[in-house]
């Protein structure tokens, strides 16, 4: 095809003028592009490119009609697109491969739409398209835009099955979404019927898409959650909400450094620590948190949290230093009811030779610090103090010395990677929760006191939504433990010295709001507010009811209904019981519709029944007209009532307004006329 | 025909069975289809099963279900139930398509052997039903022939022909018409057979190319000579196939116009001399052929001898057919062909 032989695009006919072929043709790339769109921003830029090229290329073909290009030149740009997934991502294999690997398939796939086998290919690969963006993100508005999908791809399907005539799209979408709406009350059993299992393999790990906390604290990878404004977990206290102060979310406690990076301890292995205890002081807090997906080994619970319920498909643990371990990453929403002690005493109490590596810093690293510690150590005035006196001294350094606490600091660590921590404590003292809680244990432990950092949440938005406080990715937090002998483990939050604010009211971060939001906030910062707060409750519904439904929630609904102590064996034969109940019904309804076939016809069987009760030779095949000549031939006067209703059900029948079925009235009063005859 | 009793198509799985087992299922099968040229649809005679197309929806589903067990997808379930269930749904919807609709067949038009034979089938739903969408028809005899497609409007009659070769001359039963849809979503395939009553009478097949037509004689005509046709003094005329020697001014240009589109020959006029001239189609002047091919070659005589407006008759052994013309005389006669012994 040579770009001279047509114009490069036809003027557009409008799209009642659209040859019935090339309408469908556009109308199914018209969902494709929808179903690609929220993909293509997650995706590499080649990738976006050709989905769209290929799809607008397609459109210009069926437009101006030309052939579709040989199956040479799709393999050519098939190989370029595996070529090119293999250079962004270093492999074909793999969620993010995947789905840019899937993308170009499906607007290539466009370009061979031959058979009607090409036709369901395309359906199909757009259902793993829909379901690839919930690995993404599965909130309402996606849930929204791919309904849509869903419905296009139907309608599509439809269309294809409507060969006759230039059925309009209108049509096939009603049709599509009676289907749909036939189906639903399946969707709803299965739904909440289906036994929910644990991953039957492992699922393949993709941190790079994994938000939330991270698995080390590397500098400047906390920035970057900060600014996340997306809801990391919701909790709800039922006997009343504690100051924001308190909320301090436990992740994972991080206790080895090697020099840039902070790692979590790896494991508890050979045995606990033996000096390990908690000690539950002071009010019990009841509380029941909703937990994102962390796509991480453990669970931000509330300080502390001694004992968890357990969890169907995931083992937990807690584990000496008070996070709570998972056998395997959090891929799913969670619901957990626990008790958190507040005031807590996490030991061991006494010296323990397991403490000793927790004093230990990596040789070589931020010497100017080490230097500047040991200084500070021999001040006069900490001369045989004890961990928490340093420690104070430390934070009224922090607080008195020039540091500000700031989301931009810059990279540190860049002009010598050995002095990071040297360069912000000594130099720039710009950063944020990590810099300081990083320092504040690096100074500890030149200091010779055990310390470590903890991250979690820290805070909570100000005022609840639908009785749920929510704590966002923004209010990810890193902050520092030392031990004292006595006391234990001591919570130190060095953040809290240079900005109480974002401590002490638990305020979140808040990013520039986007320019719509910003105007809307100038005009009127309630309503702003309102939107929020009413956004928020709907999420909230939809993730407490629909994301957040799991086996729990299953069994609860079966103890509901009256099964004691339910397993899922109980819930397979429950949804085995619906199904069969609905087969059942199905066939009942075929039967009585075999019935209903012709409404008519039992109408007359029925007038034929009741008029020879009263000695009538009424076969059903006579028309009410002529019976009605025969009931008054042999009743005379008598009959006139009986004549009049069946000359009227002449009329009902084969009159200019006849009717489509019999009424049931009509019948009934036949019947009492008959009756009183005979 | 004998062939289109056994043509009702037996399920695939039938072929595998021994003999008088798939006799007797034959039987049944048979048995179940009764021939009538009205047939309503009903749960009893639609029959349903999954495509191809809905194999690979369950495949689709199995791994949809599969990828949202494991990454604990909740909304993974949704889609595979949604879809799951908008397919059980289509399969009800499929086979609502068929169920309820009346078949009505017309008495189909008389045709030549080797011609297809075109059935007029009408189709409607129960009064105040719904639209009905992608109904397909065809014979069950050519099985990759395309089907003729079809909507029913809601509450009206839709048409439908779908063509039939028929092989013999003679009364020719009509094979099964099968009748299918896949609407809405195309995952399944519902399906009926129905055994039309009525029986196509098959003229013989036209002989091609046709030979030319014999002579027409004065007097050599044997038997009766009974002319039809009033005489209007004596300037009576009369056509006949154009001859050599037949001036300009005999042949009758207008006339001509359609036997020679149809690939025949000019028409002349017969004055009055030809009054006496007859054309007799006779058995005996296709002499040296089998009898089929004479009776070939004699239906296309009649057909040719029809085109040219002239008069013709007809003798077969035991059989003959004075000369006339017109529609009803050309039916008798090819009747009379087709029906011979």
């Amino acid at each position: 095809m040579r770009a001279g032989d047509r114009p490069f695009l036809p003027r557009w006919p409008g799209w009642q003028h659209l040859p019935r072929d090339t309408r469908d043709t556009l109308f199914l790339l018209a969902v494709i592009a929808w179903t690609a769109l929220p993909h293509l921003l997650r995706l590499p830029a080649w990738c976006a490119a050709m989905t769209a090229g290929t799809l607008l290329w397609r459109a210009r073909l069926a437009l101006v009609g030309a052939p579709l290009p040989g199956r040479r030149v799709l393999a050519a740009v098939l190989l370029v697109a595996a070529a090119l997934t293999q250079w962004s991502f270093g492999s074909v294999l793999g969620r993010e491969p995947g789905v840019a690997l899937l993308m170009v398939l499906m607007a290539l796939k466009t370009l061979e739409l031959r058979a009607r086998r090409d036709a369901f290919v395309i359906f199909f690969l757009g259902f793993f398209l829909v379901l690839t963006h919930f690995l993404y993100s599965q909130s309402l508005p996606v849930a929204v835009a791919m309904l849509g999908s869903v419905w296009g791809l139907l309608t599509a399907l439809v269309l294809a099955h409507m060969p006759v005539g230039r059925p309009s799209l209108r049509t096939a979408a009603d049709v599509a979404s009676r289907t749909a709406l036939l189906g639903a009350p399946v969707m709803v059993l299965l739904f909440v019927m289906f036994p929910r299992v644990g991953p039957l393999w492992g699922v393949p790990q993709d941190t790079r898409a994994a938000t939330g906390l991270s698995d080390s604290l590397y500098m400047g990878s906390v920035a970057e959650i900060a600014q996340d404004d997306r809801i990391a977990l919701r909790v709800r206290f039922p006997d009343g909400a504690p100051r924001p102060e308190a909320l301090y979310f436990r992740g994972a406690v991080m206790s080895r450094f090697d020099g840039n990076e902070w790692k979590p301890q790896s494991t508890d292995f050979p045995a606990p620590q033996p000096g390990a205890e908690l000690r539950l002081d002071g009010p019990a807090l009841r509380y029941e948190v909703t937990l994102e997906p962390t796509r991480l080994p453990w669970l931000p619970m509330l300080d502390a949290t001694p004992e968890l319920p357990a969890i169907d498909g995931l083992s937990t643990r807690r584990r000496d230093d008070l996070s709570w371990a998972t056998n395997r990453p959090v891929t799913e929403r969670l619901r957990i009811a626990a008790t958190a002690y507040p005031g807590y005493v996490l030991g061991p109490l006494e010296p323990d030779p397991a403490l000793q590596a927790l004093r230990r810093l990596p040789p070589g690293f931020n010497p100017r610090l080490l230097a500047w510690a040991g200084e500070f150590g021999r001040r006069p005035d900490l001369a045989g103090a004890d961990a928490s006196r340093q420690a104070a001294a430390v934070l009224a350094h922090i607080r008195t010395a020039g540091y500000s606490y700031t989301l931009a600091p810059g990279l540190y660590g860049d002009t010598d990677p050995l002095g990071a921590l040297d360069e912000f404590w000594l130099d720039r003292k710009r950063g944020f929760c990590e810099h300081f809680a990083s320092a504040f244990v690096v100074v500890m432990r030149a200091l010779g006191v055990p310390a470590r950092i903890v991250t979690g949440y820290q805070g909570a938005d100000p005022d609840p939504v639908d009785g749920y406080h929510l704590v966002r990715q923004s209010n990810a937090h890193a902050w520092a433990e030392y031990w004292q002998e006595g006391r234990g483990w001591v919570r130190a939050d060095p953040t809290a010295a240079v900005a109480p604010d974002r401590v002490e009211r638990g305020n979140r971060l808040l990013p520039p709001p986007g320019a719509l939001a910003g105007a809307l906030g100038t005009v009127s910062p309630r309503l702003l507010a309102q939107l929020r707060g009413l956004w928020e409750a709907v999420d909230n519904r939809w993730n407490q009811w629909v994301l957040n439904y799991a086996r729990g929630q299953q069994l609860d609904l079966l103890e509901r209904l009256g099964v004691h102590s339910p397993s899922w064996q109980d819930l397979a034969r429950l949804l085995a019981g619906a199904i069969g109940a609905l087969g059942l019904a199905g066939a009942a309804w075929a039967a009585w519709d075999r019935r209903r076939q012709d409404p008519w016809r039992r109408q007359s069987l029925a007038v034929a029944k009741a008029l020879r009760r009263v000695g009538l030779p009424a076969h059903p095949h006579e028309a009410p007209r002529s019976l009605a000549a025969q009931v008054r031939q042999r009743h005379g006067h008598a009959g006139a009532a009986v004549a009049g209703l069946l000359e009227e059900l002449d009329l009902r029948r084969y009159g200019r307004h006849a009717e489509a079925r019999p009424s049931r009235g009509w019948l009934a009063r036949l019947r009492r006329e008959v009756r009183r005859l005979g | 025909m004998s062939a289109s009793s056994t043509a009702v198509p037996m399920p695939r799985a039938a072929a595998a069975l021994p003999g008088p087992l798939r006799r007797r299922l034959q039987a049944w099968w048979l048995g179940r289809h009764t021939p009538s040229d009205t047939l309503l649809l009903t749960q009893r005679n639609v029959y349903i099963l999954p495509t191809r197309a809905g194999l690979m929806f369950g495949a689709t589903l199995v791994v949809l279900l599969l990828a949202s067990i494991n990454y604990q997808l909740n909304l993974g379930y949704v889609l595979t139930f949604l879809l799951a269930g908008s397919g059980i749904a289509s399969m009800h919807l499929t086979h609502n398509t068929l169920r309820g609709l009346t078949l009505h067949l017309r008495p189909p038009p008389p045709v030549h052997a080797g011609a297809a034979a075109r059935l007029d089938i009408a189709l409607s739903g129960p009064p105040g039903g719904r639209a009905r969408h992608g109904i397909g028809l065809r014979m069950s005899t050519n099985a990759d022939s395309a089907l003729a497609w079809t909507d029913v409007p809601a509450g009206a009659h839709a048409q439908a022909q779908v063509g039939c070769v028929m092989p013999a001359r003679g009364w020719g039963e009509l094979p099964p018409v099968i009748l299918e849809t896949r609407f809405p979503l195309g995952l399944f395939r519902a399906w009926s057979v129905w055994r039309p009553a009525s029986r196509v009478l098959v003229y013989p097949r036209l002989e091609f190319p046709a030979a030319p037509l014999p002579a027409a004689h004065a007097s050599a005509a044997p038997g009766p000579a009974q002319r039809q046709r009033p005489e209007q003094g004596g300037e009576t005329e009369g056509l006949r196939a154009y001859r050599r020697g037949d001036s300009l001014k005999q042949v009758l240009w207008k006339k001509s116009a359609r036997p020679l589109a149809a690939g025949g020959d000019l028409v002349s006029r017969d004055t009055a001399t030809a009054v006496q001239h007859e054309l007799w189609l006779d058995w005996q002047q296709c002499a040296g052929l089998p009898p089929e091919e004479r009776l070939s070659r004699l239906a296309a005589w009649v057909v040719a001898a029809d085109g040219q407006g002239a008069d013709h008759g007809l003798r077969l052994p035991g059989v003959e057919i004075p000369p006339s013309q017109g529609d009803p005389h050309r039916r008798r006669c090819l009747e009379a062909l087709a029906l011979w012994q």
